[in-house]
């Protein structure tokens, strides 16, 4: 089956690629020393491989993208990603459009992380109008629904936005958004439901000796949170750009169903979204073109998170009685070079991450490097 | 037993999803006439220009294309006007005003009467954006890292 598949999908891969407006191959090679996000400081190298086609058809554009990361020391966590989807935009004026896109997405992980393949759907609907010359009204849409093979986590989510941007004579923008996002659990909890990890090296491998513990009184399957962002951006010049930028997320009502939230780098992790937490993040970010017209970033993020509904631990894992509260600080750098059929990209990440629950209490340093090309079909219209 | 079985009909599904998706995109693909273009990007005619935004607006510019983000510049040294075709709408992720400045490189063409230019490469707040390679292929028949998060919806 499995040489079939090979075989099958080089075919219509090629087939396809020759029939697309575009096919566009990347790879990323990422080096961490703290691949889990803990005290425990895992070293892993991932490597990225991924690929994208698109056509146009008239005012619909279809696109299937797929990627295989690869984790050196835990390559029992590597998974493939596939995704295809089309979107459409629909001009009401020369000043305004709406944007639809609808997007299939499946994801399958190796033994470690079976539990969390997932297959999804994804409707976004968005609206941009120009009120003025000067100042843009965006609103978004969006609904995501997700199934995974561990259907506990199975849930629907929503959510809306709407922004407002001003841009000033003083080369100055200010921007403000405030989003309302929903999420529903699909399964009720139960007090028997436990996941445990495959234990590949025990507690202190860096990583605890469970995922999950779905709380025994989760009241209500939902969660609803509110945020506000601001952002003040600066032009300097026509090489440099600056921007402060802020976020307030409060929850609404419902709290974690987890005893713990987890994030992985670069792995997506279901106990962690946007709606795991309440709390506020500040960040400044200035962009460079330095000679060679290279483009620097360089940023800083501090934020301060807390977990409703889910309770501190010591490190032999019992509850401390506080919820969980981490303060994180990040600085992170990123260059991008581009060529007329590649660009070169290379970042660094620093992030120190202080909690109330020592178990996550960590550092650690992030670097990636990567190359995109793309080879294009059809014309040069 | 019953997650060996589990096991085993994931991956088939997985292939079966792959193939799916390949499925359905060359089917989609197939058979597909390619459309004439009105104007090319014609390299000859590249030509690059520093000056302040004065209008925004989303244009049909091709037959049965979507439409595209299309900003009318003022040079800064000759107060010369050029219509300025960026992109399709929905590639381009940054946010225009009036009154920001802009720097283009791109091929001029005169169509009744107007300047025009088929962007290849702005510089915008500190940042170089290629919509076009250097022969006048579009960059948006084609991903990048940008894109991706476009299809998100974060960009429009």
């Amino acid at each position: 089956m499995r040489k079939l598949s090979i075989y099958v999908f080089s075919i219509l891969f090629l087939s396809v690629s020759l029939k697309a407006d575009s096919f566009s191959f990347s790879f990323f090679q990422n080096m961490t020393d703290n691949i889990f996000q803990n005290r425990y400081s895992a070293q892993d190298k991932l490597s990225h491989l991924g690929f994208y086609i698109d056509k146009d058809f008239s005012k619909i554009s279809v696109f299937t993208e797929g990627s295989y990361s690869y984790l050196f020391e835990n390559p029992s966590l590597a998974y493939y990603l596939q995704d295809v989807g089309l979107d459409y935009l629909h001009p009401v004026s020369d000043k305004a459009a709406f944007y639809f896109s609808l997007i299939g997405q499946g994801v399958f992980y190796r033994s470690d992380y079976e539990d969390f393949n997932s297959l999804s759907l994804n409707f976004l609907a968005a609206f941009k109008t120009y009120l003025s010359q000067t100042s843009i009204l965006k609103s978004n849409y969006s609904l995501d629904y997700r199934s995974f093979r561990y259907s506990l986590f199975d849930f629907v989510s929503q959510g809306l936005s709407l922004s407002f941007d001003k841009y000033f004579q003083t080369r100055t923008t200010l921007k403000s958004e405030i989003n309302w996002g929903l999420k529903y659990f699909l399964h009720p909890y139960s007090s028997q439901e436990v996941i445990l990890v495959e234990d590949s090296g025990g507690h202190h491998s860096g990583r605890r000796s469970y995922l999950f513990v779905p709380r025994t009184q989760f009241e209500g399957q939902s969660i609803q949170v509110f945020s506000f962002n601001g952002l003040i951006a600066q032009g300097i010049g026509g090489n440099v750009g600056f921007n402060i930028s802020g976020m307030k997320q409060w929850y609404l009502s419902g709290e974690n169903p987890f005893t713990s939230v987890e994030e992985f780098y670069m792995v997506e992790n279901p106990s962690y979204d946007r709606f795991a937490w309440a709390g506020y993040q500040l960040g400044a970010q200035i962009t460079l073109l330095i000679p060679w017209n290279i483009e620097l970033k360089i940023g800083y993020t501090m934020a301060d998170k807390e977990f409703p509904g889910v309770e501190s631990m010591n490190l032999e894992e019992e509850l401390l009685g506080v919820t969980r509260e981490d303060r994180r600080r990040t600085f992170e750098t990123r260059l991008e070079k581009n060529f007329p059929r590649f660009s070169l990209f290379l970042s660094y990440a620093y992030v120190d991450n202080n909690s109330n629950d020592p178990f996550f209490d960590w550092h650690g340093n992030f670097f990636s490097a990567g190359i995109e090309w793309n080879m294009f079909f059809g014309e040069k219209k | 037993m019953e997650y060996v079985f589990w096991r085993k009909e994931m991956k088939k599904g997985l292939s079966l999803f792959i193939m799916f998706c390949f499925l359905g995109f060359w089917s989609l693909t197939f058979g597909q006439e390619p459309q004439k273009p009105l104007h090319f990007y014609n390299v000859d005619t590249e030509k690059k220009i520093k000056g302040t935004i004065q209008e925004i607006i989303m244009e049909p510019r091709y037959k049965d294309t979507s439409p595209f983000l299309i900003i009318r510049l003022e040079e800064k040294k000759t107060h010369q006007k050029f219509i300025v075709e960026i992109s399709p709408v929905r590639f381009f992720t940054h946010d225009f005003h009036k009154g920001e400045e802009l720097e283009v490189v791109g091929s001029l063409y005169s169509k009744e009467g107007s300047q025009n230019i088929i962007a290849r490469q702005i510089r915008f707040r500190g940042e170089i954006i290629i919509l076009r390679d250097k022969r006048g292929f579009p960059a948006w028949r084609g991903s990048d890292m940008k894109q991706k998060k476009r299809r998100k919806g974060k960009g429009f």
